[in-house]
């Protein structure tokens, strides 16, 4: 196995006539935090969206380049979003916990539609999933309460659970924590860097502390181009470009 | 800081009037029922709801028929266009980009609009006058194309407020758009939806018009569906024009038992009413 899970190669999107992203080139190595920084509209968002064909599903949108995942392009002719979106995950901004479902068919929906039947087997995926997202122990009393009756941070938890149940070596976060408050923020990076050993996670974010915390690799986007990449201790001690010193100092964006 | 005598004033000349409105919707109702149950309860016996009509001139019998024939054709009527009218309501909601999506709303608003007599008209000519025969098949045909627009209506707006980054996060589990809005939306909004369809089914339950000359009416139980029926509301229209006593007063007692019906239909209606809920929670999240 190469050490590079996913690599980017010349990707732009579109809405309608607007260049979001304009030829993005990136390589994300295996078990690594990236973080992707910038001000906003500077296509951080539609730029992650694109790499588990989330973005497609908007009107208008159009998307070229290449997303090489293991070696395969997903935005190949015969590739399948679906097949694609198994093995890359998403965790939203806003928690987005599924209306009128329980806790526990919140967190097992995936692999329960994709033909998971038994009910052991379940059990353990929605024991192991809340573990992993430092759930189980605030849930475990009432997996059969509605999943909207948590807490904000709690959801967004929820939401990671149901992510991780699907097992996907990829996970996506596009500004996981930006509706949530600061504790219940802390928790999330917390996970953030417990996922690292098992998971490749790719997270959009506008908390700068938050990239220099948790990230291992930091890229930093304006008006839909990467201005520059590379450890995160780099890009916050001794930026290369003028742009990003001025960003995370505070004097740009 | 003091209110102005004049601003006092302007407050409680609105607040009377609001109030007047808010009454004003609250009268008439009290009146119907209490003019039906005054009137009605004459009439009102188990006779009524077990018996078919006897012979003029003779007192006693009921409506059971009517009522057997009402439910019948509104069942069949609903059976015909809740399936449709939620199909077409995934479609608007799910797939609005498209043309077809387009013309779809416009025929729908329309549909909505016309009236119900001349559905009946139009189910005449199709049923009626093909088959040389008034039916119940007929009748329901009618009711369906009453009860289509509003559920597919009904069932949009509900769809519409699940918003959009849940359906997204279905997609990003890697499931495939159909079972998103199997599972997911129209999961989601299960309680909504059933409120909506008892709703159209009770607007459907009190239609005279579209029966009139489709199902037009019968004295009599019928088990055939390719046979006029007798339903409650033309039963009502029939018997209250009439020339005979009883049967006014029967009819009083038939219209007591229309609403009771509608009412039973909205009150269980009521009981699923977890929309509130739903919107009070994405409001809070938005």
């Amino acid at each position: 196995m190469s050490d590079v899970v996913l690599k980017v190669n010349d990707l732009k999107a579109w809405f309608d006539d607007f260049n979001a992203v304009k030829g993005i080139d990136l390589e994300y190595k295996r078990n690594t935090i990236n973080a992707i920084i910038g001000p906003s509209g500077c296509g951080k968002s539609t730029y992650i969206r694109c790499l588990n064909r989330i973005h497609e599903e908007v009107a208008g949108a159009k998307i070229s380049g290449e997303v090489l995942l293991e070696g395969k392009n997903i935005y190949a002719p015969d590739a399948d979003p679906v097949e694609v979106r198994k093995h890359i995950g998403m965790v939203f901004q806003k928690p987005n916990p599924f209306p009128a479902m329980s806790i526990f068919d919140n967190v097992v929906i995936g692999p329960r539609l994709w033909g998971e039947r038994n009910k052991k087997n379940l059990e353990e995926i929605a024991y192991k999933s809340l573990q992993k997202a430092a759930l189980w122990d605030e849930v475990k009393d009432k997996l059969h309460q509605e999943g909207t009756s948590l807490s904000g941070g709690q959801q967004q938890r929820l939401c990671l659970a149901r992510t991780l149940a699907t097992n996907p070596p990829i996970i996506l976060m596009d500004e996981p924590t930006s509706a949530l408050d600061p504790i219940a923020a802390a928790k999330v990076e917390d996970l953030m860097m417990e996922l690292k050993d098992e998971y490749t996670v790719i997270v959009v974010t506008h908390n700068m502390q938050q990239a220099a915390r948790v990230a291992d690799y930091t890229s930093f986007f304006v008006l839909g181009e990467l201005i520059e990449h590379g450890l995160s201790s780099d890009i916050f001690t001794n930026p290369k470009n003028q742009k990003t010193e001025d960003y995370i100092t505070g004097r740009f964006g | 800081m003091k209110l102005s005598p004049q601003r006092k004033f302007k407050n409680l000349l609105f607040k009377f009037l609001l109030t007047l409105a808010s009454v004003s919707v609250l009268i008439p109702l009290i009146l119907i029922f209490n003019f039906l149950l005054q009137k009605g309860s004459m009439a009102l016996s188990l006779d009524f709801f077990l018996n078919e009509p006897k012979p003029v001139g003779e007192l006693g019998g009921g409506m059971a028929h009517a009522i057997v024939g009402s439910l019948t054709m509104v069942g069949l009527s609903a059976l015909i266009s809740v399936p449709i009218g939620i199909l077409c309501g995934v479609f608007l909601s799910e797939y609005r980009q498209g043309k077809i999506a387009a013309i779809l709303k416009f025929t729908i608003d329309i549909l909505t609009g016309i009236p119900s007599i001349v559905i009946g008209i139009f189910s005449y000519l199709i049923f009626v006058v093909t088959m040389k025969s008034f039916s119940a098949w007929a009748g329901a045909f009618a009711l369906s194309i009453i009860i289509l627009p509003i559920v597919t209506r009904t069932t949009e707006e509900i769809l519409k407020l699940i918003p959009k980054h849940v359906r997204e996060a279905g997609l990003a589990l890697g499931l495939p758009k159909w079972k998103v809005i199997l599972h997911i939306v129209l999961k989601g909004s299960k309680n909504s939806l059933i409120t909506g369809v008892i709703l159209a089914i009770s607007r459907a339950s009190g239609e005279t018009a579209p029966l009139l000359f489709t199902a037009f009416g019968s004295m009599y139980f019928s088990d055939k569906l390719t046979e006029p029926m007798a339903s409650l509301p033309v039963q009502i229209y029939n018997y209250a024009i009439s020339p005979y006593d009883d049967w006014q007063r029967q009819a009083w007692a038939g219209a007591f038992t229309l609403i009771l019906i509608c009412l039973g239909l909205n009150i269980s209606a009521r009981l699923f009413f977890k929309r509130k809920e739903l919107k009070k929670f994405f409001v809070r999240k938005s």
